[in-house]
Order: C-alpha cells, then sequence, then structure tokens
C-alpha cells in the first residue's frame, strides 16, 4: 500500500514537474513572440495611415452591439463613449436583454428615445423581442428590447438589427477609447478579403477618472485584488493574445470587445446560448468554419485599442467570474474536441488546442495537486529537500520573471501607467501575485469543474459600481 | 537536476533584477526627454510659424537636435495645410536636405526605415518626391506600399493615379488608404479611372467605377450608364452607387430597371442611387420593392429611399396596414427625426 501511495505521489510529482517545465517554456517562447510583434507594431504605429482611413469613404462601416443586463449605473457612460468612438460611419445598438432595473429607463431620458418598428432579420433566432427604439438625438443610436434570454443571445438580436457588414460586440460595462474602432478594424481595412475577426487589448478601468465615456486620467486601482488583475490582464493579453495571434491560433476573443464579419456570424449561426463561454466558443466555431471550407483566413489581436472595463474587487465574485470563464473554456473544448491535435486545423488544431487543453483547462488540477505531491514525495524521501526548495524558489522566480517581462513590455511600448508611483506598485504586485493569487486562481479554476458536474450554467451576478456610480450586472470578460 | 534548478533560478532572479532596472532607468530617461523635448517644441514654434508663412530665417544655427524637432514640428504642420503655405514647407525640406535623405531612404533594408520614408515624404509636401513614391509602391514590404500610398495622395500627384488604382485593384495597399490617396488627388485622377472603366478585370472596373462615384461630376453618368448590364454584378452594384452619388437624373431609368436585377445587393444599390437621385417617378416601384422584396435589405434601402425622394408619400404609404414592415420602420424614423 505505501509502495503504490509513494509510486502515485512520485508520478504526479514528476508529471508536475514536466508540466512546470512545459508550461514555463511556452510562456517564455509566447514572450519572446509578443516582444516582436508589439515591437514591431508599435513602430508601424510612426507610418500607420490611421487618420487616413478614419477620413475615407472607402472605410466599411461598423455596427456596435452593447449587450445590457441591469446595467442601469454604467450604460448611460458606455453608451456615449461609443456614440463618441472616431470612426467614418457607425451604429450603435444596444440590446436590453430584460433587465429588471431601470437600464431602459435611463437611456430613454439621457438619449430620447422614441417606439420605432425597427425591422429585424430573422437570421439568428432568438427570444422575443418586445420593442425597438431610436433616439432622436442620436441618428446612429438603436435600442432593441427583448425578453431575457442571456448574453449570447442579446448579441444575436443585435446582429439581427445590425445594418452593416462587421459586427462589434463591446460590454456594456465597457468605456471604448476614441480611436479604438478604428484600431481594431485596421487589419480588416489592411486586408477586408483575408481578415475575419479582430480583438483587441482589455485594460482595467477600476481606479481611472472616467467621465462622459472617456478615461480622463489612467491610475490603478486602490484595491489590491484588482491591481493584481492588472498585472495578470498584462500577461493575458500582451503576452497571450499577442502571442497566439501570431501563431494563428488565437481562440479567445474577448466578450468585451471584438469585431466580426458579419455574414459569417449570419453563417455560424451566431453566439452560441448554450454556454458561459460564448466568446471563445465562436472564435473556435469561426475557425472550424473556415478551416472545413479551405478558406485562407486570419483572426487578429490587436494590442493597442484600448477598451476599459470594471473587474471585481472581492474575493466570491473573482472566483465566480474565473470559475465560469473556466466552464465557458471547457465547454468549448469539448464540444470542439475534434480539432484538439487535428492536422487539418493547422496550428490551430496541433498547437493552439492541444495547448488549450492541457494548459489552460487541465493545468488547475496538476497545478494544485502537483504542489502537495511534490511536497509529500520529499516528505517520504523520494526528493531531496534541497531539490524541494530549489524547484519551489525556481516556480516562483519564473513567475515573477513573466509577469516583470509582462510590465516591461507594457512600460516599453503602450505605458499608459504614466505615473512612477503607480509603475513601481505594478512591480511590486508582480511580485506578490506569485504568493497566493496566482495559486487561488488556480484553485477556483480547477473548482469550476465541480461547477461542471452539478451542471451550473448560471452567469451569476456581479456587482458593480459602475463606472459612473454603482449598480449590479452581468460581467462577460476574459 | 537539483543544480540545474539553482542555475535556473539565478537566470531568472538576475533577468527579473535587471529588467527592473532597466525600467526604471528608461522611465526616468523617457520623462527627462519628454520634457526636453516639449520645451524645444514650444521654443521652436515661432521659427516654424515663420517658415511656413514664407519668411526665411537663418536655420543653420540649430543645434542637430533641435533642427529635427523643427522638422517634425514643420511636417505635422503640413498635414493641414494647403498652397503657398504647404509649398513653404517643401521648399524647406529641399532646402535643407530632409527630401533627398529620406528619398535615400527609400531605398534602406530595413521595411520599417524605408515605410518611415515613404510616410515622412508626404509630409515634406516636396512633389519632387513622387516619382520615387510610385515606384515605392512595388516595394515588396506592405507598410511600405501604404505609407507610399498615403504620401502620394498628400502629395497630389495626379501621375500617381493610375499605379494607384492598379495597387488598390491587386490588393497592393489597403483599399481604404489608395481610395483616400485617389480622392486626395482629386479631379485629376478622373481621366485615367475613365479609362479603366472597361478594363477587363472585372474587380478593376467596379473599384474605378466605386471611385469615379466618389470623384466625379455629373459628366461622367454617360459612361457609368452601361455599366448598369455589366456581366458582373458587383460591377452593376458599383455603378448603381456611384450614379447615385453623381444624382445623374439621366439614370433613373436603368436604377429602376436594376431594382429587378436577380442579385439582391445590386438592388440594394439601385434602391440607395434612386433615393440619392431623387426620381420622384420611382417611387411607385420603390414601395413595391419596399413591399415584396423578400431581402430585407433591399426592402429597407427602397423604404428608406422613398423617405428621402418623398417623405409626404412614405408616411402616406405607412397609413396602409399592409405597407410592410420596412415601410413602417423608414416611417418611425422619419417622424421621429423631423
Amino acid at each position: 500500500m505505501t509502495d503504490l501511495l509513494e509510486l502515485i505521489f512520485e508520478v504526479v510529482a514528476v508529471a508536475a514537474l514536466a508540466y512546470f517545465i512545459a508550461l514555463n517554456s511556452i510562456y517564455l517562447a509566447l514572450t519572446a513572440i509578443a516582444w516582436r510583434a508589439i515591437g514591431l507594431h508599435r513602430r508601424e504605429q510612426g507610418y500607420a495611415a490611421t487618420e487616413d482611413a478614419f477620413a475615407s469613404p472607402l472605410t466599411p462601416p461598423v455596427s456596435v452591439l452593447l449587450p445590457a443586463y441591469n446595467e442601469e449605473a454604467g450604460i448611460v457612460e458606455s453608451v456615449r463613449s461609443l456614440l463618441a468612438l472616431r470612426y467614418p460611419e457607425h451604429e450603435v445598438i444596444v440590446v436590453n436583454d430584460g433587465s429588471s432595473d431601470g437600464t431602459i429607463a435611463v437611456l430613454a431620458e439621457a438619449f430620447d428615445l422614441a417606439p420605432v418598428r425597427k425591422v429585424l432579420r430573422e437570421t439568428i433566432s432568438t427570444a422575443p423581442v418586445r420593442a425597438t427604439y431610436a433616439s432622436r438625438r442620436h441618428d446612429n443610436l438603436f435600442v432593441v428590447d427583448k425578453t431575457n434570454g442571456g448574453k449570447a443571445d442579446a448579441l444575436n438580436a443585435g446582429v439581427n438589427a445590425a445594418r452593416y457588414p462587421y459586427v462589434c460586440a463591446v460590454d456594456a460595462d465597457a468605456v471604448l477609447e476614441e480611436d479604438a474602432l478604428l484600431r481594431v478594424a485596421k487589419p480588416i481595412l489592411d486586408d477586408p478579403e483575408l481578415v475575419a475577426a479582430t480583438g483587441g487589448i482589455v485594460r482595467i478601468a477600476n481606479g481611472c477618472q472616467v467621465e462622459h465615456g472617456q478615461v480622463l486620467e489612467v491610475a490603478l486601482p486602490s484595491s489590491r485584488l484588482a491591481t493584481l488583475q492588472v498585472v495578470e490582464y498584462f500577461r493575458a493579453f500582451l503576452v497571450g493574445r499577442v502571442g497566439w495571434s501570431r501563431l494563428r491560433s488565437l481562440l479567445i476573443i474577448s466578450g468585451a470587445f471584438g469585431l466580426f464579419r458579419r455574414s459569417l456570424v449570419d453563417a455560424v449561426g451566431g453566439w452560441s446560448t448554450t454556454t458561459v463561454g460564448e466568446d471563445v466558443e465562436l472564435v473556435v466555431r469561426l475557425h472550424r468554419h473556415l478551416r472545413d471550407r479551405g478558406e485562407d483566413y486570419r483572426v487578429e489581436f490587436v494590442a493597442d485599442p484600448v477598451c476599459w472595463t470594471e473587474v471585481p474587487e472581492d474575493l466570491r465574485q473573482l472566483s465566480r467570474q474565473r470559475r465560469r470563464w473556466q466552464r465557458g473554456l471547457v465547454e468549448t473544448l469539448w464540444r470542439h474536441r475534434r480539432v484538439v491535435g487535428n492536422p487539418r486545423y493547422g496550428t490551430l488544431g496541433l498547437v493552439g488546442a492541444p495547448y488549450f487543453v492541457v494548459f489552460e483547462a487541465l493545468g488547475p488540477a496538476i497545478e494544485v495537486f502537483g504542489y502537495p505531491a511534490v511536497m509529500a514525495s520529499a516528505a517520504l524521501g523520494n526528493v531531496s529537500a534541497t531539490f524541494l526548495v530549489a524547484f519551489f524558489v525556481v516556480s516562483i522566480l519564473l513567475g515573477v520573471l513573466l509577469s516583470v517581462t509582462a510590465l516591461a513590455l507594457e512600460e516599453l511600448t503602450f505605458r499608459r501607467h504614466g505615473r512612477h508611483r503607480d509603475a513601481a506598485r505594478l512591480l511590486a504586485f508582480a511580485l506578490l501575485e506569485n504568493f497566493g493569487y496566482r495559486q487561488l486562481t488556480s484553485f477556483w479554476r480547477l473548482y469550476a469543474f465541480v461547477d461542471l458536474a452539478r451542471r451550473r450554467h448560471a452567469w451569476g451576478v456581479m456587482d458593480r459600481r459602475g463606472l459612473a456610480s454603482t449598480s449590479a450586472g452581468r460581467s462577460s470578460r476574459r | 537536476v537539483t543544480t540545474a534548478l539553482a542555475w535556473c533560478a539565478i537566470v531568472c532572479g538576475v533577468a527579473s533584477a535587471g529588467c527592473t532596472v532597466v525600467l526604471a532607468l528608461r522611465r526616468l530617461a523617457l520623462a527627462r526627454q519628454e520634457r526636453r523635448r516639449a520645451e524645444a517644441e514650444a521654443r521652436l514654434r515661432p521659427l516654424a510659424v515663420m517658415l511656413v508663412e514664407g519668411e526665411v530665417p537663418d536655420a543653420s544655427t540649430l543645434e542637430a537636435g533641435d533642427a529635427e524637432i523643427l522638422a517634425g514640428v514643420l511636417a505635422r504642420y503640413s498635414r493641414w495645410l494647403t498652397g503657398d503655405a504647404r509649398s513653404h514647407v517643401a521648399r524647406f525640406f529641399e532646402r535643407e536636405g530632409g527630401v533627398d535623405a529620406e528619398m535615400r531612404a527609400l531605398g534602406d533594408r530595413r521595411a520599417w526605415r524605408r515605410a518611415t520614408a515613404a510616410y515622412t515624404l508626404g509630409d515634406m509636401a516636396s512633389t519632387r518626391a513622387a516619382p520615387a513614391l510610385v515606384a515605392a509602391l512595388d516595394d515588396h514590404a506592405r507598410a511600405v506600399r501604404a505609407a507610399a500610398a498615403r504620401s502620394l495622395g498628400r502629395l497630389g500627384a495626379a501621375d500617381a493615379a493610375e499605379p494607384l488604382v492598379l495597387a488598390l485593384v491587386e490588393g497592393r495597399v489597403p483599399r481604404a488608404v489608395a481610395g483616400q490617396a485617389l480622392l486626395a488627388i482629386g479631379p485629376n485622377a478622373l481621366p485615367r479611372l475613365a479609362e479603366l472603366v472597361d478594363h477587363d478585370d472585372a474587380t478593376v472596373r467596379a473599384s474605378v467605377i466605386e471611385l469615379i462615384g466618389l470623384l466625379g461630376d455629373a459628366a461622367a453618368a454617360a459612361f457609368l450608364l452601361e455599366r448598369l448590364r455589366d456581366a458582373s454584378a458587383e460591377v452593376r452594384a458599383k455603378a448603381a452607387r456611384a450614379l447615385g452619388r453623381l444624382a445623374a437624373d439621366e439614370a433613373a431609368a436603368g436604377l429602376r430597371a436594376a431594382l429587378r436585377d436577380r442579385i439582391p445587393f445590386v438592388r440594394v444599390s439601385a434602391a440607395h442611387a434612386l433615393g440619392m437621385v431623387g426620381d420622384r417617378d420611382s417611387v411607385g416601384d420603390l414601395l413595391r420593392v419596399a413591399r415584396a422584396d423578400a431581402v430585407p435589405d433591399v426592402a429597407q434601402a427602397a423604404s428608406g429611399a422613398v423617405g428621402r425622394i418623398a417623405p409626404d408619400l412614405l408616411l402616406r404609404a405607412a397609413t396602409v396596414p399592409d405597407a410592410g414592415p420596412h415601410v413602417h420602420e423608414a416611417a418611425d424614423l422619419l417622424e421621429l427625426r423631423a
């Protein structure tokens, strides 16, 4: 019995070590790719003809979709930021997904809405639409009021109402920078035949000064938990998304800010209403749709169009959010398991999807059980104490190095946190996040499997203060 | 293994610490650099204004750093200048050797340097750079080609119209950028565009027709009319749109016929165009399409067109119970924004 236990501990310890080496090697490789890509991208900004694209009548118009569920606190600011976008031609379609608060009322008052009999295509079936409104003040603002069907259903209703060939999905609590749409559309403007979808970077608005739908001053949140997420988002977006995009295996375009060719969204049947990871699921489905037809295409991540959003500031809500993201990812990978390891899907099938299965979906289990297993192995004498100490020191220092390089990437390129004090604080949190925070998020992600086993599919409620005041709403960032 | 891990820990620790130190030093250096640049720009602005106004102050005594900042300020100004003021900027850069330096940089082996040079030449406003920029439209790097196209537009280089159109239709430069450059060149580009209307390649014909619609005048309508019967649906749609933009009255009959085209996006374009032409005789046809066309985009475009041509008729049509959802929608929007 003892021998069997020893063997199990040894196997888990070796698996943990192998996992640790492989994961960090991939992270380092992604970091190197991201450094090169972002450096190139920043240099290109010096000669990118963005202003000319803004002035050009040949720039394709875009329908911006804003699904809203109980977003009374922040919806007006968000809509203002969308109306203020610098883009040659765009419309804003707010979809009120059966809110039980005053979302419709605040919109009606702020934008002088009146009922209109707007025709909605029936390309994608959705929950019933109760009414449609247009604004007397803004020719390009429409509101679709429907019964509750979830975020994906609301987005699909938005697609049905959209007039333009591209749709941009934005979270209701998000604030886009003035040029964000133009920048996220840049790959499409450069190559409309090739680029199917693009996503932009999501940054954390907690602590920033937001007025009239614009971030006036960038600052770090006072909450430690939110500051840890700032560092985490740098790593996820500036390293992960940029790296995977370069490898043509971008699986995730954040639900908070993504631009899609409408005809493709129609062709694949819109966002899936049967998963909480509708953003990742749609991207994977688009990949499959296009690869199955042998079409040449790109799904790209652009590192500088900024979307600001609010993140949870307490553990309960953060846990709920992370478990939901993990459920969404696992559901998507299971639904599209045919892609994993399938050469037909190119680097996506052979590199991207297997990575997400091994390191993102199953990784938390190895992380959570791996550390105790290594310690147990040491206790049983299979591993020396020196090895144990060295292993933990390396794992912490590698984590620190990866966080610091992500910070460096931000600092050497976009440098949005101008205050020296904020930069020093970010650096401190890049160290701190390795002592507890990362382990905690791994635990939550593992716990998501329990949610899956219990067949919990609810989004849950995120209490939000709103970028202007206080509210409760549904968060979808990842 | 333990030794390897120890080395790994040392490397990670040193790399993290090094990275942190470099970041801190760079942040301080950048803050100082930005402060100095802001001070220099404020100091050099009067000199830049003198140059724009045609005076020739002695800039030879400027330090290298200041000269670079002055050039940057002038290049930025030139984006918003026209006429003599822009010529003065061009003369400054020609005199100081900036144009020659950037033209030489178009041959640099680094793509980013060539692209920067192509972009900067547009801001330097010297038409001497046009032939070199036309050649840069064939550069193997897409960014260089895009920057060259943008600069040719800035220079208003009429001779560049044909290579720009070809670069656009062959997908060598982004459509939005090449299109904007051709619009910046303006009506001078029209004669060459007109010659390409009968091009063998339907994609070329469609792009050219779209540009004529944006650049041309009513005189261009004559040779666009027959393109409403082109074999390519894309060309027919673009021709309809262009005729609408040109508000060509004589196109109304052809556009009404195009409302019956078998391809929906051609019908959408025809409906839009009739709205822009403002032909009241088409209202009956448009209302029929708005009520009966099975493709929502077509019906929507037709009702919108009726609203544009004859708001009173649209509102009256909407009172009929079987007017159809698109007529109701257009009427609601019309009333809302009246």
